[in-house]
């Protein structure tokens, strides 16, 4: 197995008696999109926070390419960081703003390829203070691809952006993972981690509840068939419950051979479905357990 | 380093409160002063208003500016962005104090050089240099110090004026009512032995081994004030 790009072990945080991280280990392996998700208040920001090397933890190691991520000469050349807030002087204009923090990542690159990358070319001389809040979310992504770095945090990256926005963000992602770049990723919207991310670590109170891929965190929890009955029905074919609307939810970890035995089962007995709906699991069923 | 001392001198000339604050203000105090300098010559002596001079610039053009601008840059993360990058902490503050301070130099200087045309030079220019950078390595340390207690840059105009008040209220009393009573205070009080060293430079009359020992308390002030910074320091707002 190749040598983990970040490497954390029973990483604890405490701010006086709130522990807002306990025990935490993972590992993030060369050109994986890990994603980092959790409840409101996981602990996800602060665990970025300190592999980023801006937060010391209570106890526990940190490696990032073997260093630890406080050791800003070795490891920063080779990571780029989004920031969850933007944090741009506003009197500096757009390109001054990449110009400036790129020359202080070491990395070689140039202030137009990164602004053009998030449609920032007309506003390179636009002072930040003029910059809308998905504008600077952009300059921020902008800077942190300066240079095309190994290791790359998005925290929150998509937060505030339009559509438009959004899919050059993910491109731009795709191409550097195209050429090896890792990337860690915080997001509250799933689909995003569910579509793109190679493994997911789930947190939830400070806690690593689970980690796997999307496969593996959802093959634990049943599928949905969700239906209307009309009234006096004859019994079904399967076990359901019903959910408070009236509506008839049947779990299933056999999603395809089910929702066949009850077409069939509808069809045989002349019964109409009313807003028949089913699906695999997803990440956010995933979520929904954590509270339990 | 350069790189952040570049974009902060840019800032500074964009920003109209801080180039008031820096620039303007201590330079229309210092011309008063120098425009009025047979009053106040006669009040202390020539002494006196190249002290005065020395600590506005000092108070406003270093130290409230330094302040303000660390207060800003920490207020809107830009402090905690640059702290991602891989500079140094000692280099981001070196870039963020770099402009203030060189620009507070630069008009130290020309300030002086204005009231030495006028009035006839300093006695010993090496001593009153010593004075200055002194003075401006003291500003610079209680500075640091001040920005950990502020929140904002409008928090800065309530934090800083203990300090730069009291520096030129010590600087007027030590340049006017002199050494010869409360000796020991007015030299430990910050800005005082700066002040004497200032008159002596510029007066003339007093052996050099008396004037050199008066450093001892602006380099005890600028320890105090980094010890200090280095407890009260953030990089990042209280959350």
């Amino acid at each position: 197995m190749p040598t983990p790009v970040i490497a954390v072990e029973k990483l604890n945080l405490r701010y006086g008696d709130f522990h807002a991280v306990r025990d935490l280990s993972f590992e993030v392996r060369p050109g994986e999109l890990y994603a980092l998700l959790g409840t409101n208040g996981a602990g996800k920001t602060s665990t970025l926070e300190i592999v980023e090397g801006h937060r010391t933890p209570t106890s526990g190691a940190v490696r990032v390419f073997g260093h630890s991520p406080r050791d800003r000469a070795a490891v920063r050349p080779r990571m780029g960081i989004m920031l969850q807030e933007s944090g741009f002087s506003p009197d500096l204009t757009v390109a001054e703003s990449v110009r400036l923090i790129g020359a202080l990542t070491r990395r070689d690159d140039d202030a137009g390829r990164v602004l053009d990358i998030v449609g920032l070319t007309r506003k390179a001389d636009t002072v930040v203070a003029q910059l809308s809040g998905g504008e600077k979310r952009r300059l921020d992504f902008a800077t942190a691809v300066y240079g095309n770095p190994e290791l790359l945090f998005l925290d929150e990256p998509t937060t505030g952006l339009d559509i438009q926005s959004r899919d050059a963000l993910w491109e731009a992602v795709d191409r550097l993972r195209e050429n090896g770049t890792t990337i860690v990723l915080t997001t509250h919207y799933l689909e995003e981690a569910q579509q793109r991310a190679d493994r997911i670590g789930l947190m939830h109170r400070g806690v690593l509840h689970r980690e796997g891929t999307v496969g593996e965190l959802t093959r634990s929890l049943p599928s949905h068939i969700r239906f209307r009955l009309p009234a006096a029905s004859p019994a079904l074919p399967l076990p359901s419950a019903a959910a408070g609307d009236g509506t008839v939810v049947v779990e299933t970890f056999t999603l395809q051979k089910d929702l066949h035995l009850l077409l069939g089962w509808a069809h045989d007995h002349a019964v109409e479905f009313e807003d028949l709906s089913a699906g695999a699991t997803g990440l956010d069923d995933v979520f929904r357990t954590l509270d339990r | 380093m350069l790189a952040i001392a570049r974009s902060e001198l840019i800032q500074i000339f964009r920003n109209r409160l801080v180039l008031v604050t820096s620039l303007i203000m201590p330079v229309a105090v210092s011309a008063f002063f120098i425009y009025r300098h047979e009053v106040f010559a006669a009040l202390g002596s020539l002494g006196y208003i190249a002290a005065v001079i020395m600590v506005t610039v000092g108070a406003f053009g270093l130290y409230t500016s330094t302040v303000t601008t660390l207060a800003s840059r920490r207020q809107n993360l830009f402090l905690k962005r640059l702290r991602s990058t891989a500079a140094g902490d000692a280099g981001i503050l070196a870039g963020l104090i770099l402009p203030a301070t060189i620009l507070a130099a630069v008009q130290v200087t020309a300030i002086l050089a204005a009231l030495a045309a006028v009035s006839g030079r300093p006695a010993d220019i090496a001593l009153l240099a010593a004075a200055v950078v002194a003075t401006l390595a003291m500003m610079i340390g209680l500075a640091l110090a001040t920005a950990g207690l502020t929140n904002s840059p409008e928090h800065a105009q309530v934090t800083t004026l203990p300090v730069s008040l009291g520096v030129i209220a010590v600087a007027s009393w030590v340049g006017i009512s002199g050494t010869e009573e409360l000796t020991l205070l007015k030299r430990l009080l910050p800005g005082g032995s700066a002040t004497e060293l200032v008159l002596n430079a510029w007066n003339g009359g007093v052996a050099l081994g008396d004037s050199l020992i008066l450093l001892a308390p602006t380099a005890a002030w600028v320890v105090v004030a980094g010890a200090l910074a280095g407890r009260l320091f953030r990089w990042e707002p209280r959350r």
